[in-house]
């Protein structure tokens, strides 16, 4: 278990930079996980700080030793990849204890660690069978084993869950919750899913075209998304998005007007601005008789039932304003409404700089 | 119903009848070699050449393979054999595993102008060899080997190795090159990587890129001639002194036999596998 820190990492592949001036300090046990959609460079990020990548500029420092010019294996590190990328003609025994063999680990102590990470994973009955005749969630499970057995400070995730079906998937994440709580390991972790990002992480890097947009908490990213950016691509489904203009401690939106005494400005701002005023499905209801809240006419697209809750899309103005409801309400509901929002859950973002204001 | 599979059973029969017709066709002149060296001179002399052998008989192969004469020397093609042997081992061998290390490096490591690499072994695979034979003579006799097996040897590698480096660094890079990071994370290097990794992988490719070395070499004739030098004459060569000898009279049973011995090794590998050469064909075909 050591801490990583990057530090103004940058790195282009001829004229496309894909990691801009990266800063990344990951603390000691910490369960880091870089999110973005593709091509955001988070796996070009993962990748340096395992060593396969060449940089241009930045340093990157594992357990407070500046590693920049090692070899990847002489990093203390160990990575799992979204493809496996198990030694196709070795056994299970063999793929485990490749790394160990490499370095001339004493018989003794390899035959202990693959001993140990098979009983952690459960996969002792499979050690002697090849990566050919295993399920996939059989596959990652010994992948996450050849990482185990290296005794890594530090380990690095690759979008290990992509290649798996929706319920293996669960399964797997709550292993690798497991994983992380008992070994106390570092892990930084790839992913596009930010189901898996809000459930594993305990902080969460949101990138964007080789920035890091917010590195934050899940919740924290989640109730006070840092940019417009953020705020659309963390929670499905996305935030509601409203132009509105900034007068005198309020937000008009239309006929609406919604008041702010609740929200907390990072900064003052300009009366008159124009603003962008998100939010997220689950705080905006149905009005009842005499509301308190701001609440504005919409008409009733249609329902999306998933079983807990029902996700009601409405049309207000120009916008398309989607509300998640009980099942129940929602059968009822047609034609003309009345939505409320909560109005201490919104959140203010700059159009021009698109952030959080 | 019935009209229609009454109907496609004269079309089936039709297609066969055709086929096997092809057959015959094409395997006459294979045919006359094969009866013509069962059969003795005489036979040769007195009957049509599509007649059958009436007392077939090996002694045309043995007289071909210890005593027919090229010229003064009449010890047969045998020596030709195991000159071919001689040329043939350390060509394949080295060609084939020297492909099979510089696909590797091209395909998995990032090699400092791996393109233009890539553009010369190109051009090394598609440009005749006649063309640099002159050039290549003069280097060889400037260094001092010319006429010699190292010689033919190195023609031979030098000539394979555009062919099988392309081979096998389309084999390689159909691999997942996350193959070679969870390798290196692992802490094995170039070398290891290929020796514990990679060639375990490859036992298709490397009987493939074999095959297609094994039968190019031993069916060569120009190169051998050219660069073996007088004591290393492959049996392609050694097989056309016999059948171009004039003196006396030309013993056709000898001749024939003489060819089908010389082309019997490429023969056998393709009938036990066929399939490899035709897999390794269409790999250099498609992606080369």
């Amino acid at each position: 278990m050591s801490a990583v820190s990057v530090r103004g990492l940058s790195k282009a592949f001829g004229v496309l930079r894909v990691l801009r001036d990266i800063d990344l300090p990951v603390e000691a046990g910490e369960f880091t996980v870089l999110l973005g959609p593709s091509g955001c460079g988070k796996s070009t990020l993962l990748n340096a700080i395992a060593g396969l990548e060449d940089i241009d500029g930045g340093t990157i420092e594992i357990g407070g030793v500046d590693v920049t010019q090692r070899e990847p294996s002489k990093r203390g590190i160990a990575m799992v990849f979204q493809s496996y990328a198990l030694y196709p003609t070795m056994s299970v025994r063999g793929n485990l204890s490749f790394g160990l063999r490499v370095k001339s680990t004493p018989k003794r102590e390899v035959e202990k660690r693959i001993a140990w990470a098979a009983r952690l994973l459960q996969i002792d009955e499979l050690l002697d069978r090849k990566p050919s005749q295993l399920s996939g969630g059989q596959r990652q499970r010994v992948a996450i084993g050849r990482a185990l057995v290296q005794q890594a400070k530090v380990f690095l995730f690759d979008e290990p869950l992509s290649n798996l079906d929706a319920k293996l998937r669960t399964e797997m994440r709550v292993e690798l919750k497991r994983l992380h709580k008992e070994l106390g390991a570092t892990i930084i972790y790839v992913t596009h899913d930010q189901i898996e990002a809000m459930t594993l992480a305990t902080r969460i890097a949101v990138m964007r075209a080789g920035r890091i947009e917010q590195y934050a908490a899940p919740d924290n990213l989640y109730e006070a998304p840092a940019t417009l950016f953020v705020a659309g691509f963390v929670g499905s489904p996305a935030m509601n998005f409203m132009p509105g203009r900034l007068v005198a401690g309020t937000v008009d939106i239309g006929a609406m007007s919604v008041p702010l005494n609740l929200y907390q400005f990072r900064s003052i701002p300009n009366s008159g601005q124009n603003v962008i005023l998100g939010i997220r499905p689950e705080h905006v209801t149905l009005a009842v008789a005499d509301d308190q809240r701001p609440a504005i006419d919409a008409s009733t697209l249609f329902m999306e039932p998933m079983g807990a809750d029902t996700l009601g899309w409405f049309q207000c103005g120009a916008h398309r304003i989607a509300a998640r409801l009980p099942p129940q309400v929602a059968r009822g509901i047609s034609g003309n409404v009345r939505l409320a929002f909560a109005m201490d859950q919104v959140s203010l973002f700059d159009p021009v700089s698109e952030a959080r204001l | 119903m019935r009209e229609a599979t009454h109907q496609a059973r004269i079309g089936r029969i039709g297609l066969y009848v055709l086929l096997i017709w092809t057959c015959l066709f094409f395997s006459i002149p294979l045919l006359v070699v094969i009866a013509t060296s069962l059969k003795t001179s005489d036979e040769v002399r007195t009957f049509s050449i599509v007649s059958l052998p009436m007392t077939p008989g090996f002694a045309a192969w043995a007289k071909a393979w210890y005593s027919a004469c090229t010229g003064l020397n009449c010890g047969g093609v045998h020596v030709g054999f195991w000159n071919s042997v001689r040329i043939l081992l350390p060509s394949v061998i080295i060609s084939v595993l020297v492909g099979s290390v510089t696909g590797y490096a091209l395909s998995h490591w990032r090699v400092r102008g791996a393109n233009i690499i890539m553009l010369f072994l190109l051009l090394g695979a598609f440009i005749p060899y006649q063309v640099i034979l002159y050039p290549l003579v003069k280097m060889f006799s400037t260094i001092g080997i010319y006429s010699s097996l190292p010689c033919i040897i190195a023609v031979h590698v030098l000539f394979g190795l555009p062919v099988m480096s392309l081979l096998f660094r389309n084999f390689y890079a159909g691999l997942p090159e996350e193959l070679v990071k969870a390798a290196r994370i692992d802490g094995a290097g170039f070398w290891r990587i290929f020796a514990w990794v990679m060639l375990p992988m490859s036992v298709n490719i490397l009987i493939v890129a074999t095959i297609l070395q094994t039968t190019g070499i031993w069916n060569d004739y120009l190169l051998g001639l050219i660069f073996a030098g007088r004591d290393n004459m492959p049996m392609t060569v050694q097989l056309n002194a016999i059948s171009t000898t004039s003196t006396g009279v030309i013993e056709y049973n000898v001749n024939t036999a003489a060819a089908l011995l010389t082309a019997l090794p490429p023969l056998l590998i393709y009938f036990f596998s066929g399939r490899y050469f035709v897999r390794g064909i269409t790999a250099g075909a498609v992606k080369g």
